[in-house]
């Protein structure tokens, strides 16, 4: 019996030089390097596409949140394609509507509100995680 | 269901409904009777990129030409859109509200914007084009960036 607890796999836009992917993968960072680092794996979009084996028996082996940057939904599709289960898919879009005092700009280096953004969408992102993780997932 | 005309321009490929009438900055105008039903052409809303918000002025309003009569906010740029037709608004699409990316995915059916009751609707008066002069004017838009 194998008890080893799974991790929620995180897979980010990885739009190079867009606004949206930028708040994407800074919204993947705060929940996999501060958040919830013990329940979550982060997984580079960029290696699903180059078909990386590790990060596809990441996908394959575990349920995967998405965090699309917009709606070419790249993120989805790929984990998708690489036999991954798409437990939950975010989209930056979607997020700045319902929150849009927090107007990203910026691209290297958010402004504020795109900081305050990536935030409020890593919030939303650990509420699916700990559902899936099943025990309330807290690490802090 | 309107026909439509397309063009490739890199890897963009945009279509051109033949039943209407197009503005210089690419909004089109459809006339049923002396109402006139507007939107952003596809190569506006490609050009524009995924919407967030569309803001629509409000039944009501009496529009000049050229008017402010809505403004969308998208991933890439806030723009403010032009009325090609003076006049009254007397319908808003709710889906602007709600659900306005349906200017992606419907820009000629139901991601239309507004209906005006006009004053006077003459397109070759009021600076419209047929869709004639609309594809070359896609064609060189996108380079001249």
């Amino acid at each position: 019996m194998n008890d080893r607890k799974q991790k929620v796999v995180i897979v980010p836009c990885s739009g190079i030089g867009k606004t949206y992917g930028t708040v994407s993968r800074e919204a993947a960072y705060e929940v996999t390097e501060d958040m919830r680092p013990a329940d979550t794996q982060l997984v580079a979009l960029s290696l699903l596409v180059l078909g990386d084996e590790d990060a596809r028996a990441a996908v394959a082996g575990n349920l995967v949140v998405t965090i699309d940057g917009c709606k070419l939904a790249c993120a989805t599709k790929m984990v998708k394609e690489s036999g991954g289960t798409v437990a939950k898919d975010f989209a930056v879009l979607d997020a700045y509507r319902r929150h849009r005092q927090f107007k990203p700009q910026g691209i290297a280096e958010l402004n504020e509100g795109g900081q305050k953004l990536a935030h409020v969408l890593a919030e939303e992102v650990i509420v699916v995680v700990d559902n899936l993780s099943g025990d309330g997932g807290k690490d802090a | 269901m309107p026909e439509f005309l397309e063009m490739t321009v890199d890897k963009f490929i945009f279509r051109v409904a033949t039943d209407r009438y197009y503005s210089g900055e690419g909004v089109w105008a459809q006339a049923e009777g002396n109402r006139v039903r507007i939107g952003l052409s596809d190569f506006l809303q490609q050009r524009s990129g995924d919407i967030a918000f569309v803001e629509v002025k409000p039944e009501g309003t009496v529009l000049a030409f050229g008017d402010n009569v809505a403004m969308i906010e998208t991933i890439k740029v806030a723009i403010d859109l032009h009325s090609p037709v003076a006049g009254r608004v007397i319908e808003v699409n709710p889906a602007m509200e709600t659900t306005p990316e349906v200017i992606n995915q419907d820009p000629y059916g139901e991601g239309w914007l507004t209906v005006i009751e006009a004053e006077d609707w003459s397109p070759t008066a009021l600076a419209c084009s047929t869709r004639r002069p609309i594809l070359p004017w896609c064609r060189n838009r996108p380079r001249r960036r």
